[in-house]
């Protein structure tokens, strides 16, 4: 989220893309609704399904999946054909736009019915909607994500949000909903195989500068790695790792995949089951480190070298946690671990104990920083307080260095002197924001509530767009423009990210020689933190401010492009708007476009799929089916259908029924009729697991732990497709085939 | 004389989003059968642009309420504050409170060999039963006594949005005409309320 | 011990984290827990209101005159108009065979918990409710059952000679001679008017109550069932409500004439339940209160 869930209160309109906070968000989407009652807030939702977001919308498009991008075109047309797009702010602070309004232009509203579905005059009331009542925040979650096209899409709406002037404003901003309470913070972490923590990415600048804070040597860190290249490549992702096993693709990888550890993953939460599952018994081993059985230990057909290690649960540990909104919270122990779990942390340090490298593992906590260096200050260790200690000495990028355990201790003990919509806190807290969101660029820092916000000055959270990609493109400034200005800067417009080389320069100060010797290279890496020290005297943040790049000379597609998705029920449009190529070595996997979508399956496989979440479920709802309460409101999986749909194939309500997927996959569940999805398509929840292809897995549990609700999984029908850059599964569009069972 | 608080339950069917959220920590605060709603989430009108809503339902605790009227057994005590509570040592579990209840809100759990209903059970608004307050005994019956402890029921503690709220009739009807208010539309009585309280 | 049983059981639950798959009860598609019971909440000033008013201004009224009022017309009734007696001596007519008595004594025995239990549950206050009165909700249950039994070929059994004919009308406009000591032929043939009042009134009346008993009983309706018997625009609660005051109501009128059955078979005609027992009734009595039967049988007999 660029802003925060309160701030959401202060919109005049709010769009929601792909996702539905009223389920996914219930606490969060109290902040909407009140927009909605005190600045009487329109509420815009555009999403395949009528979702309970929808049912308290204002506005509402039943789109067809994966054509965000036309209908944001579509928007973009009409907002620049009537005027409502904010030039000014556009000159300043956008690059590329022009590309943008080119492609604009030939999204008419007709041509966005045909390919959306959505009708021209629903899209004209939308936009006039949204671009007129300022300032509009924009909310996207999976549904905007989980496509071929996906990092297209979440590219697409931020445009949509800078054209309009939204960004950096109030109620206003780019606001994605994560989903779990520190999904965030595994993110900023970095549990993902193509960045170091707080992403540094994996050049050897980036691990030399995290050897030295860990205090051990770069050459020990590289040994570690098969040869030194795999270093520096991006490792398998959770979306294909499968492919490491069974090589049905071409891996490039030292070795394939012969061992599995899972902690803190529903495995089912991906789409593929039916391979997952090849995968899991091709494997050597398997461990799992949860409180509750994952479903990879019941899925598997393997009888022997599965381990499952209890695991505690977040009530038995300690640590900080972040937030949707970049903000940290402290979590307290409630109890200590029970029977024979472990803590995570715990079961790790057993881990690199006995792989013999438990000392560099947790040397980093005992170290601090001494002139601009970072050295061993202690013999010991306190867990977790000197690991979010050595958290906030190291990320720069996403400016950690406030977040101290004892700032955010003390938020999390007074919660009650916090503001709901400012987040400003007061008494001992006062200037400060609830979490210090992050970038909080030094000890003092309050944390920025709203991200690119230049009407605040920077001392107070303000700041402009992070100064990324050098200072010019193709003779082209990239730097902000002179009315960009932060608020009380001393620095006019734009300027580049701060380095030892210019801050002298940008900042027109003298350092001394002393301060020379310490000063990092640049703001990325300066342990020293007097860039940011002075960068914040001069009223400006170290990253610089640039132009928010449009147009991103390094992306498969330069501007946002429609895709087609690669099972489309618009067959004559795939032609139209053909997706990839096969890309070769995605995450050391080859991955199928154009090979899968040049297919016609839109005549065996006429229905559209469409899965989502259930309030009482998180996730593969390993936790929640464990509960005899909640499984009572959703005891069984279940597939909502349209009566209209039904009655093509004689179906009634509580009928069971097959899904088949193009892949061959099929699962049988129950139908349940709703008028909240179309007659071209079907819902699915995607919480169960415990049923594979109509077999009962129940007996793969291990003794007494079979949970109240076992179901299929929405995950095994779900179809092949992965975004281009990041490679997450395209579950929110695909096609299915229906039958009576 | 003393003012009693007047006692009230409302739910806003502009907030509700059915995220069960009442239903479920209803349940567990007081331990309750699986089968027992207390409190229910009941959406209308499902999937219909425009007609969709959500509303959670339990006892009014309505003045004069009917089903103390029917009981054949008067097992039913008001309290001052207007909290309709009952005696389950005296329930016979005959239905007729269900019958007289214009919101469903009597519950009776399966009994016995013949599946006969066994003693009725309902929301007491975390009020606790006749026994002891804060007893053992209390807590079995009737589950938690958190108005005893100065507490606001489990239900609406927990309500995400706030849709759910419970109090003195006067407080009630200031945030609702609050809410109203901030949209224009003026107040309204809420749905249900000229049934339950006279 | 029965009422502890179900929160040790939660308690035991809630400690011991085992489970068994699907064990947890499907949110079941009653109409007391659909969004019919939002819609029916306007409703309530129909059936729901009509049943307050029923129960709290009626109810025990009406029962208590039943219960006080009936018995004290026949206390009355015997001690100035007094019994019939007939002879029992002489010839005898097997009037009921074996079969149509177990079906009648089923009945009975029915009847016999079905009446004192359901007056235990209107009164329930005075005997201080609780375990007692769920004891007798049991005994009712079971009371039901046994009438269930008997209901069909009970029906089946007597329905030829229960259809009405001219002299019942003759019958009834004497009030049976019940009010003359005189002695004299009443017209009736195996059964008379009276009895057979209490036969339809058992038919039609017993179906309902059986029928209105079991809704109470089951309490949950299937929606689909509704809308199979095209009841869309009843609520399942108000089906409850107009079963419970049809049950009441209608329990009003056949525990009247449940005593009355009592009254003549026990008290009005000496020895008359002693024909349910062995079967046989008198011939005088036949003479006198079934003549028309009387004369058949007798024609019969002298035809052989």
């Amino acid at each position: 989220m660029t802003n925060h869930l309160g701030d959401i209160q202060n919109s005049k309109a709010i769009i929601i893309f792909g996702a539905n906070p009223a389920v996914n968000h219930p606490v969060g989407f109290k902040h909407i609704l009140k927009a909605k009652e005190r600045n009487n807030a329109i509420l815009i939702v555009i999403d395949p399904r009528f979702t309970k977001t929808a049912a308290k919308a204002d506005l509402y498009a039943n789109i067809r999946q994966g054509t965000d991008i036309p209908f944001m075109y579509g928007m973009l047309h009409l907002i620049f054909k009537h005027g409502w797009h904010d030039p000014e702010f556009i000159k300043n602070r956008v690059f590329g736009m022009d590309h943008v309004i080119e492609e604009a232009k030939k999204w008419t509203p007709e041509k966005v019915e045909d390919v959306t579905g959505v009708s021209a005059d629903l899209l004209y009331k939308i936009t006039k909607a949204y671009a007129t009542n300022k300032p509009g925040t924009l909310l996207w979650a999976m549904g905007l994500t989980q496509h071929t096209i996906g990092s297209s899409n979440t590219r697409m709406a931020p445009i949509l949000q800078l054209a309009l002037g939204n960004m950096g404003k109030f109620g206003g901003g780019c606001n994605i909903l994560r989903g779990h309470d520190n999904v965030q913070g595994a993110t900023d972490m970095c549990c993902l195989s193509h960045t170091l923590p707080g992403y540094y990415g994996l050049s050897e600048g980036s691990w030399k500068y995290f050897a030295h804070n860990w205090g051990v040597d770069f050459n020990w860190l590289q040994n570690r790695f098969a040869d030194k290249k795999w270093m520096h490549t991006k490792g398998f992702s959770l979306a294909k790792w499968w492919q490491g096993v069974l090589q049905e693709e071409k891996i490039y990888s030292s070795s394939p995949i012969r061992a599995l550890w899972i902690q803190g993953n529903g495995i089912t939460s991906i789409a593929q089951q039916v391979k997952v599952q090849q995968a899991l018994d091709k494997l050597d081993l398997i461990v799992i480190a949860e409180p509750f059985v994952n479903e990879a230990a019941v899925l598997t057909n393997k009888k022997d070298n599965v381990y499952i290690l209890p695991t505690a649960s977040q009530f038995e540990c300690e640590g900080s946690v972040t937030a949707t909104n970049r903000s940290a919270q402290w979590r307290s122990k409630v109890v200590d671990p029970l029977y024979e779990s472990k803590t995570d942390e715990e079961i790790l340090f057993l881990f690199a104990k006995q792989f013999g490298f438990y000392d560099e593992l947790v040397r980093g906590m005992m170290m601090g920083v001494k002139d601009g260096k970072a050295v061993k200050v202690k013999n010991s260790f306190k867990w977790p307080e000197d690991a979010t200690r050595e958290i906030a000495r190291i990320i720069k990028t996403i400016g950690l260095t406030g977040w101290t355990p004892e700032r955010l201790k003390k938020h999390q003990q007074n919660w009650h002197m916090f503001d709901e919509v400012t987040l400003k806190g007061i008494g001992p807290m006062k200037g400060e924001y609830y979490g210090l969101p992050w970038p909080c660029w030094t000890e003092t820092h309050p944390g920025s509530p709203v991200l690119y916000n230049i009407d605040i000055p920077v001392n107070e959270g303000g700041m402009g767009f992070r100064a990324r990609f050098g200072v010019e493109y193709k003779g082209e400034n990239l730097l902000a423009g002179d009315r960009a200005t932060i608020k009380n800067a001393k620095v006019k417009g734009g300027y580049p990210e701060l380095t030892k080389d210019n801050i002298e320069k940008v900042l027109g100060i003298k350092l001394s020689s002393k301060e020379k010797e310490i000063m990092g290279k640049n703001w990325k890496v300066d342990l020293s933190g007097l860039i940011a020290k002075y960068a914040l005297k001069a009223g400006i943040a170290p990253y610089g401010n640039a132009k928010a790049r449009a147009y991103v000379w390094t992306f498969p597609d330069k501007i946002p492009l429609h895709r087609e998705p690669l099972h489309t029920p618009r067959f004559d449009l795939a032609k139209k708007y053909p997706t990839y190529s096969d890309k070769k070595n995605h995450y050391r996997v080859d991955t199928k476009y154009i090979s899968i979508q040049q297919k016609d399956y839109s005549k065996e496989f006429p229905i559209m799929l469409v899965t989502g979440r259930l309030v009482m479920y998180s996730g593969a709802g390993v936790i929640e089916r464990n509960s005899k309460y909640l499984v009572q409101l959703s005891p069984e999986m279940y597939a909502d259908i349209n009566p209209e749909l039904a009655y093509k194939y004689n179906i009634k309500d509580g009928d069971m029924i097959w899904i088949h997927s193009p892949e061959g996959a099929k699962i049988k569940v129950k139908a349940r009729f709703t008028y909240s999805v179309a007659p071209d398509r079907i819902f699915l929840p995607f919480h169960f697991a415990g049923v594979m292809q109509g077999k009962d897995l129940s007996e793969n549990y291990p003794e007494g732990l079979v949970p109240y609700a076992i179901g299929e999984s929405a995950n095994t029908v779900t179809n092949y497709g992965y975004d281009i850059v990041t490679q997450i599964p395209e579950t929110k569009a695909g096609l299915v085939r229906i039958e009576k069972a | 004389m003393y003012e009693y608080a007047r006692m009230k339950f409302y739910c806003d069917e502009n907030r509700c989003i059915e995220c069960n959220a009442c239903t479920i920590a209803c349940a567990e605060a007081h331990e309750l059968p699986v089968g027992i709603n207390r409190r229910k989430v009941i959406t209308l009108n499902e999937g219909i642009e425009g007609k969709e809503f959500s509303t959670s339902i339990a006892c009014m605790h309505c003045t004069d309420a009917p089903c103390s009227q029917v009981c054949p057994v008067e097992c039913f005590y008001i309290r001052e504050d207007g909290i309709v509570l009952h005696d389950k040592d005296k329930c016979i579990g005959c239905g007729y409170c269900l019958y007289a209840c214009p919101f469903g809100a009597p519950q009776f759990p399966k009994d016995g060999a013949f599946g006969i209903r066994g003693k009725m059970d309902k929301c007491t608004l975390c009020a606790g039963g006749p026994l002891p307050t804060n007893s053992i005994e209390e807590f079995e019956l009737y589950g938690q006594n958190r108005i005893a402890e100065g507490k606001v029921p489990m239900c609406a503690a927990v309500c995400s949005t706030n849709a759910l709220i419970v109090g003195d009739a006067d407080s009630v009807a200031e945030i609702i005409r609050a809410r109203n208010a901030a949209k224009g539309k003026g107040t309204s009585s809420p749905y249900g309320w000229d049934i339950a309280y006279k | 011990m029965k009422k502890l049983l179900p929160f040790i059981g939660t308690i035991l639950l809630a400690n011991v984290p085992l489970a068994e798959p699907n064990k947890a009860p499907i949110n079941s598609s009653s109409a007391l827990n659909s969004p019919q019971l939002v819609e029916s909440i306007p409703g309530w000033h129909k059936f729901g209101a009509l049943f307050v008013y029923i129960q709290t201004h009626w109810i025990n009224i009406l029962f208590l005159i039943v219960l006080l009022a009936i018995p004290t017309i026949f206390f009355l009734h015997y001690k100035v108009i007094g019994p019939k007696v007939f002879s029992h001596k002489g010839k005898k007519f097997l009037i009921f065979p074996p079969w149509q008595r177990v079906v009648h004594w089923i009945a009975a025995a029915g009847f016999i918990l079905l009446v004192p239990t359901g007056f235990l549950i209107i009164y329930a206050k005075f005997f201080g409710g609780g375990s007692f009165i769920v004891f007798a909700r049991y005994l009712h249950l079971i009371g039901a059952i046994l009438f269930a039994i008997a209901f069909i070929p009970m029906t089946l059994m007597w329905f030829k000679e229960m259809l009405p004919q001219i002299w019942d009308i003759k019958w009834l406009l004497m009030l049976g001679g019940y009010l003359s000591k005189e002695k004299k032929e009443i017209p009736a043939a195996k059964f008379n008017a009276g009895q057979k009042m209490w036969y339809w009134i058992i038919v039609f009346g017993g179906f309902l109550m059986l029928l209105t008993g079991l809704l109470l009983y089951l309490r949950d309706f299937n929606i689909a069932l509704l809308s199979t018997f095209n009841l869309n625009n009843l609520f399942g609660i108000d089906i409850l409500r107009i079963s419970i005051i049809v049950h009441l109501l209608l329990a009003v009128i056949i525990v009247t004439f449940f005593f009355t059955h009592l009254y003549m078979s026990i008290f009005a005609i000496k020895g008359a339940i002693a024909s349910m027992i062995d079967g046989y009734k008198s011939e005088d009595e036949l003479k006198h209160l079934h003549s028309i039967f009387y004369k058949k049988l007798i024609n019969k007999e002298e035809k052989f």
